[in-house]
């Protein structure tokens, strides 16, 4: 268990460094000179154009400015704003640091036992209306975009009915629609894989014995059952982290919340690259920690799983 | 268990017993008729379209629905109807260079992995593995961010989130057919590799891969709106619904009608493939076919 753990730590390295390589390449190959854009009105001012140069670290050749990037990374330093001139980079995303994470985290916290209770009454009534009606529902909820849903959900519960606010952050209230946008697609597709699992494990020998020997259909389903679907949901975790995070872009954007998502998107705008690309980067680090660590508990809670005595 | 009738002759063609399963799943149906009804608009949306979808009318901005305009005006006076009849177009048009890219190299590079290995099969899946490790849609927005906005930029970004996955797929079921007996024939008698990938193993795989790019229209044509909504993708004048809903959300309190219909446009169609999709995959996949 723990030889695996820090195999899988190591196995992040390549996959950072790339994502290191990538952003940094990526600040490279954009278009237009950043200093030029900082200058705009003193373009003529060569004194003041060579010390910019210099704060940025752009005076210096490419392999230093790529080591010199990775050592910043390393402590936590992104370099220095395009748009602000001479902000760190860090300063700017440091208020909304933590939104994005927690928006993602706490529609997951509300989305996975949902999508488990939907999940299980489509598969224990199946082929009924009940579970016609619920796949159908599933579908609708992974189907439309949370922008599109948005605009439904904004006119009806904002507009028409005034139950929340339109847009902002900071109040419950304001948070309700943001979540909700997050916890649809979420727990549809959620509620879809575990009424796959649970009709392949109602099916299991295990299940049937459960029956014979006379134990309630409550106790089966929710104890024996459910128990089962719960390993292979679990593995779905890091695909579904990586879609709310993507969400939290879009749902930031639309009601001005202050987090790393709608900071990126304004970023690329102004063609402010550093920002974005450590935005991107961040990202990647909690997409891979949060994978790393959904796979060790998942040979943590199915014994059968010996994924470090494996050849690899 | 789902027992299908035995009646006639048994041996009945691969063709209408996939043809009779299909009709049979009422999702499949109602999902081929909102595609079919979103391909027919696509194809000939400009004429339908009652006006020209790039029309300025400062006279006429923000005109409910109803009278000369079925669906209202926008903030320039555009026909909205005529706009999110075009705009079925660019988002088709997008999602199906996507895929088309995406299954050609997916399954090129795939098939080569699967069935020489060696450094090929490292450097291809190496590359898989760290794309796979960027959330999709934020590594759609950094390439984006780099290449500028624009209908090029977006199909280049969405084929390369997009294609990792075929060839993962494609990879995996190369590997367990290379060891079939009929490839074995095949390299027995002397027939070149490139034959045996075009001609034996490709036909085999197929259908899983069909049903892979058929679940997928759906996700790259909300990607493909996504970027848009966000101001990174294709770009104006030329109409596409994730625009269309920005500039919509904007004025939802005065002139709700425009975020409101293309919502609907676009979730209809989006609906569509995916009901389409699950069942293609309900009836083309051997796992879950007989439940």
């Amino acid at each position: 268990m723990l030889r695996y753990g820090v195999r899988r730590l190591l196995g992040l390295i390549p996959v950072l460094l790339a994502a290191v390589i990538l952003t940094f390449l990526a600040n490279q190959a954009v278009p237009g000179d950043p200093i030029t854009g900082l200058l705009s009105d003193q373009s003529g001012d060569a004194a003041l154009e060579a010390r910019l140069r210099a704060a940025y670290g752009l005076d210096r050749p490419l392999w230093q400015q790529f080591v010199d990037y990775i050592l910043g990374v390393l402590q936590g330093d992104f370099g220095l704003s395009f748009r602000f001139a001479q902000m760190p980079v860090i300063d700017i995303i440091g208020e909304g640091l933590l939104i994005s994470p927690v928006l993602a985290l706490s529609a997951l916290a509300i989305a996975f036992p949902l999508g488990m209770l939907l999940g299980t009454i489509a598969a224990i009534r199946q082929n009924s209306w009940v579970d016609t009606s619920i796949i159908l529902v599933l579908v609708a909820g992974i189907s439309v975009p949370n922008f599109a849903l948005a605009s439904f959900l904004v006119y009806i519960f904002a507009l028409q009915l005034d139950w929340v606010p339109v847009a902002g952050w900071g109040s419950f209230s304001q948070a309700i629609i943001p979540i909700t946008l997050l916890v649809v697609p979420t727990s549809a597709y959620i509620a879809r894989l575990n009424r796959t699992y649970m009709l392949e494990v109602l099916r299991t020998d295990y299940i049937r014995t459960a029956r014979a020997k006379g134990l309630r259909e409550k106790i089966v389903i929710w104890r024996h059952a459910v128990r089962n679907t719960l390993v292979p949901l679990l593995t779905t975790v890091g695909i579904i982290l990586g879609g709310l995070l993507s969400g939290t872009f879009v749902v930031e954007t639309i009601f001005n919340i202050p987090g790393l998502g709608s900071l990126a998107i304004q970023a690329i705008f102004a063609r402010d690259y550093p920002v974005t690309m450590a935005i991107v980067l961040l990202f990647t680090v909690f997409y891979a920690g949060i994978n790393l660590i959904v796979d060790l508990l998942y040979s943590a809670i199915d014994p059968r799983i010996r994924l470090g005595d494996r050849a690899a | 268990m789902r027992q299908v009738p035995v009646i006639g002759p048994i041996r009945r063609g691969l063709q209408s017993d996939f043809a009779l399963r299909f009709r049979r799943s009422r999702n499949a149906m109602i999902g081929s008729v909102l595609v079919s009804i979103v391909l027919v608009v696509a194809i000939f949306a400009p004429w339908l379209a009652p006006y020209d979808y790039e029309q300025i009318n400062m006279l006429a901005i923000w005109r409910p629905p109803g009278g000369e305009h079925l669906l209202g005006t926008d903030a320039l006076g555009r026909d909205v109807f005529s706009r999110i009849l075009i705009g079925a177009r660019v988002s088709l048009t997008v999602a199906g260079s996507v895929l088309a890219i995406t299954l050609t190299i997916g399954v090129t590079l795939g098939m080569i992995a699967g069935y020489f290995g060696g450094w090929a099969e490292t450097i291809i899946m190496r590359t898989v593995d760290i794309i796979f490790a960027f959330p999709e849609l934020i590594l759609a927005i950094l390439v984006a961010a780099v290449l500028g906005t624009g209908t090029t930029t977006v199909i280049i970004a969405l084929s390369l989130v997009w294609w990792p996955g075929i060839a993962r797929l494609t990879r995996s079921l190369v590997l367990s057919l290379r060891e079939e007996m009929f490839v074995d024939a095949a390299i027995a008698s002397g027939t070149r590799s490139w034959r045996i990938l075009l001609r034996h193993l490709l036909p085999n795989i197929a259908s899983p891969i069909i049903v892979r790019a058929s679940v997928g229209v759906g996700f790259i044509i909300m990607a493909e709106a996504t970027l848009s909504f966000l101001g990174i993708g294709v770009q104006e004048p030329t109409p596409t619904w994730g625009g269309m809903i920005r500039d919509g959300l904007a004025a939802l309190r005065t002139d709700p009608h425009l975020a409101l219909f293309t919502s609907l446009a676009l979730a209809i169609t989006i609906i569509g493939f995916n009901l389409l999709g699950d069942g293609l995959r309900d009836l083309l996949d051997p796992k879950v076919r007989d439940r």
